[in-house]
């Protein structure tokens, strides 16, 4: 078993040297890969793109037996960074033509740049029994670390139990998705998971800690990986359908300002933040959460529309209608 | 203020506010004549697509020297939407600023949703109901386009008969495409209110020529649905529509990253392996790659930007029998 770096397509550029999508590929490479591992669609969601870099590291130390008390058992696909330019660009989108490469699946070899992307991608992604795409929210908005979860079965369910992280949330299907990666998997069988951790445009050591433990449980949890032992989780595991998630829509403009943070539980009607003017700087509401619920989602962004998303809750009973089943998030 | 029988007016029609003291307020002029059908024409859906916009002036040029000249020809209700992505428009951005989302992906939208979705949503409710909606766009900055209807093959039975009266050289019926469920013109078609993409010129730019096709063309319509009097002399339609599907067009994408420096113009007849343009280096005289037509036809999508990477569009061409 060694570690290679290998490549998942070499491309020309207009007036820059020729650029590659480089991937780790672990483990025995004469198996089938059992696992892929994606982050970095989208160029400005760093955590998910440092955290596979580290684990990358890890795994491969493991397979080169720096760590002998570790055995990495079947072969790992991890693919940090898919949007490189947009990487060092600091652009969520393919810079030159501003494509969303999480928009452009399944993807097409003779077609657009950010299409043949997207087909090598999936083509080498697809035959792994478990995948995994990490994302982070926008620059405006953080994510609890969770996973997502889009019309799973029962193993895909089972599976997201593995990562230990704190939300396993379950989101409609819609035609906003139809055009993801996730959702390629998902029309061509086997098992994939959505990770959201974090906001985009920085690293939160915090949530970075937590996604690589994750991914090292899910690596255990999968027998993929033996011998790791890591610290015990911090929490329970919490189950959301697709009705139980809550967004809080400012009706209002002008600052928003907050001190909670993601992960904690909060009670009906208790304070989220307030809202003042922007010029006349006069407080204009107090935000309170109008259901009981673990805070998954909080915004960072102090600059308030009128109709921006200020908080997600997760409820523990279904909340009807005004289920986010409408709000085309950002980040997947 | 009126101007005989017509009554112009405009109007906000649904604003949001921003974070400090500015707001988003989406306006939209009404020519009120007879009691007839309702028309409409949207525009500035994409904040860097310009062409729409001036179709608009034009109309409304049109329609005021109508109310002042002959007034009671206008039976029905004329409706211009020239901007409804105004802040896209006033920062040149495409998409919705500060959201960063493709207005043309949210619709129907929400009335309580986010931003973008309740400027989606106020727009359609506004729409809905209409005789015709016609949706202008005006490609991108990298391709120029002959002007043309895209119609969804879903829908092709109601709306190729009314897109065959607006004086333009192409229609294009493309099969269902799951994203564009999410578009203005899909769910006003859903929701049995016909609506027109019209797809012109290129982005950032205006084309007046292709703009006073594409007036023409309107009236015509306009007239066939009856908001404007039977009896009332138009300009004629010139163009007669090719129809164009999946089948008979061709993409020509880019093979290797450079400068595309076209051989060939817009809307000209070429025929298989006629040479359409070269892809260059900047930095030795080489030419990378020679761009050949795969097919006897006319490109009626040509690249306007000229940088392109590996897969960059370059052209579109309907394959014909007889190429103009």
């Amino acid at each position: 078993m060694s570690a290679r770096e290998s490549v998942l397509l070499h491309m020309t550029a207009p007036m820059r040297e020729d650029f590659a999508i480089p991937y780790h590929d672990l483990g025995p490479r004469e198996e089938r890969p059992r696992l892929a591992l994606v982050a970095g669609l989208h160029g400005n969601e760093l955590n998910g793109v440092f955290v596979l870099a580290r684990l990358a590291n890890f795994l491969a130390q493991v397979a080169s037996g720096d760590r002998p008390e570790a055995r990495l058992l079947a072969r790992v696909l991890v693919i940090p960074a898919v949007n490189v330019l947009g990487l060092n660009a600091r652009s969520r989108v393919w810079p030159f033509d501003g494509t969303d490469l999480n928009r452009m699946f399944p993807g097409y070899d003779a077609g657009e740049t950010t299409q043949r992307i997207a087909a090598a991608l999936l083509r080498l992604t697809e035959p792994a029994r478990w995948r995994i795409d990490i994302h982070s929210s926008n620059v405006d908005f953080e994510e609890l670390p969770q996973v997502r979860l889009y019309e799973p079965g029962d193993e895909e369910r089972e599976a997201a139990r593995w990562l230990g992280l704190p939300a396993v949330v379950e989101r409609p299907v819609n035609a906003t998705f139809s055009a993801t990666l996730a959702n390629a998997w998902r029309e061509r069988g086997g098992h994939s998971l959505v990770i959201q951790a974090g906001y985009a445009g920085g690293l939160q050591a915090a949530h970075c800690e937590r996604l690589f433990r994750a991914l090292v449980d899910f690596l255990e949890g999968s027998g993929l990986l033996v011998g790791v032992r890591l610290a015990e989780p911090e929490g329970d595991v919490h189950a959301f359908g697709v009705r139980q998630s809550f967004p809080m829509i400012s009706e209002h403009a002008g600052w928003f300002v907050s001190r909670l943070e993601v992960g904690q539980w909060i009670q009906a009607g208790e304070l989220v933040g307030y809202v003042y003017d922007g010029f006349r700087g006069d407080l204009r509401a107090e935000v309170r959460s109008p259901h009981s619920g673990l805070l998954a989602g909080i915004r960072r962004q102090p600059l308030l529309c009128e109709g921006d998303l200020l908080a997600r809750v997760l409820t523990r009973d279904p909340v009807g209608a005004m289920a986010d089943t409408y709000l085309m998030g950002h980040g997947q | 203020m009126t101007a005989g029988a017509v009554k112009m007016s405009r109007e906000t029609f649904f604003a949001l506010e921003l974070p400090y003291r500015e707001r988003i307020a989406l306006e939209r002029a009404v020519f009120q004549g007879g009691g007839g059908p309702r028309v409409a024409v949207v525009a500035g859906v994409h904040g860097d697509e310009l062409e729409g916009l001036y179709v608009c002036h034009r109309l409304a040029a049109w329609l005021e020297d109508l109310a002042a000249r002959c007034p009671d020809a206008l039976r029905g209700r004329v409706e211009l939407y020239p901007a409804l992505n105004p802040l896209g428009l006033d920062t040149l951005q495409r998409r919705v600023p500060i959201h960063e989302v493709d207005l043309n992906r949210v619709f129907p939208g929400h009335p309580e949703g986010l931003f973008p979705h309740r400027l989606a949503h106020a727009a359609l409710r506004h729409l809905l109901g209409a005789a015709l909606v016609i949706d202008i766009h005006a490609s991108n900055i990298y391709l120029r386009e002959i002007p043309q209807v895209r119609i969804a093959r879903a829908f092709e039975r109601q709306l190729v008969p009314l897109a065959r009266q607006m004086n333009l050289d192409l229609i294009w019926i493309h099969e269902a495409v799951t994203v564009l469920e999410n578009t203005i013109a899909h769910s006003l078609n859903e929701r049995d209110t016909p609506c027109l993409v019209v797809e012109m010129g290129v982005g950032m730019r205006i084309t007046p020529a292709f703009a006073e096709q594409v007036v023409t063309g309107i009236l015509n319509v306009w007239q066939r649905v009856g908001a404007l009097a039977p009896d009332l002399e138009l300009e004629p339609a010139t163009h007669a529509p090719a129809i164009a599907d999946d089948g008979n067009v061709h993409y020509l994408n880019a093979e290797v990253s450079g400068i595309f420096v076209p051989t060939t113009e817009h809307w000209m007849a070429v025929g298989r392996d006629e040479l359409l343009g070269r892809i260059v280096s900047a930095l030795s005289g080489e030419v990378l790659a020679e761009v050949r037509s795969p097919v006897d036809g006319v490109v009626f999508t040509l690249r306007e930007y000229p940088l392109v990477y590996e897969g960059s569009l370059l052209a579109r061409i309907m394959r014909t029998g007889s190429a103009r």
